[in-house]
């Protein structure tokens, strides 16, 4: 039962997080919308499948460990994406940027 | 007719619903890939796909009771980390190709 609702909740911001990052008009709050969708989203999923029936012990170990690696590795990438776009030139689309300021 | 039957029968449990929508959210999350303004636009829509692409494999293969290919998930994820990482650390250089 906890199953179907962790998978169902996770389908649900998969569809959130796509529609996000194709109606978002900025580099930046695409990225929110996409960080948002990768790790709340394949978590939650991941759990899902890992609370499965009728599956070895193992199996879900390694599922968790995935769970795991995804909660560690995808922020530092989004963060590293926002870091580079950043110096790089990209410019947010807002009337004042503080990032800027607070990085002179 | 039997292979839509089949089909159906998937699609109506979760773990098949949940496939199809990240088949789906995919092929939408392409058009950024193709028509981002500019490359870090690109880098989040790839972010995305291969986050997906991990859990669609990992998902396959607990519906197909094949469970070594959660070892394949695992080692895509570490290589996808590592590609985002190196893109975003080329991008921050300044080379805008």
């Amino acid at each position: 039962m906890i199953e179907t609702f962790l998978l169902l909740m996770g389908s649900f911001i998969m569809v959130a997080g796509a529609v996000g990052v194709l109606r978002f008009p900025d580099v930046y709050t695409r990225l929110h919308a996409s960080t948002k969708c990768d790790t709340g989203g394949a978590m939650s999923i991941l759990l899902g499948a890992a609370l499965q029936i009728d599956m070895p012990v193992h199996v879900r170990l390694k599922l968790i460990i995935l769970v795991f690696l995804i909660a560690l590795i995808n922020p530092m990438v989004s963060h590293a994406i926002a870091r580079g776009a950043h110096r790089g030139g990209v410019k947010p689309d807002v009337t004042f940027d503080m990032y800027e300021r607070d990085s002179d | 007719m039997v292979e839509t039957d089949f089909l159906v029968s998937y699609l109506l449990r979760p773990l098949g619903l949940t496939i199809a929508v990240l088949a789906v959210t995919s092929l939408l999350l392409l058009y950024r890939v193709v028509r981002g303004p500019t490359l870090a636009d690109r880098m989040v829509g790839l972010n995305t796909i291969t986050t997906k692409m991990v859990v669609l494999i990992a998902l396959l293969a607990v519906l197909s009771q094949q469970y070594f290919m959660v070892d394949v998930a695992v080692v895509f994820l570490m290589v996808n980390a590592v590609g985002g990482l190196i893109l975003a650390k080329h991008y921050e250089k300044g080379d805008k190709t």
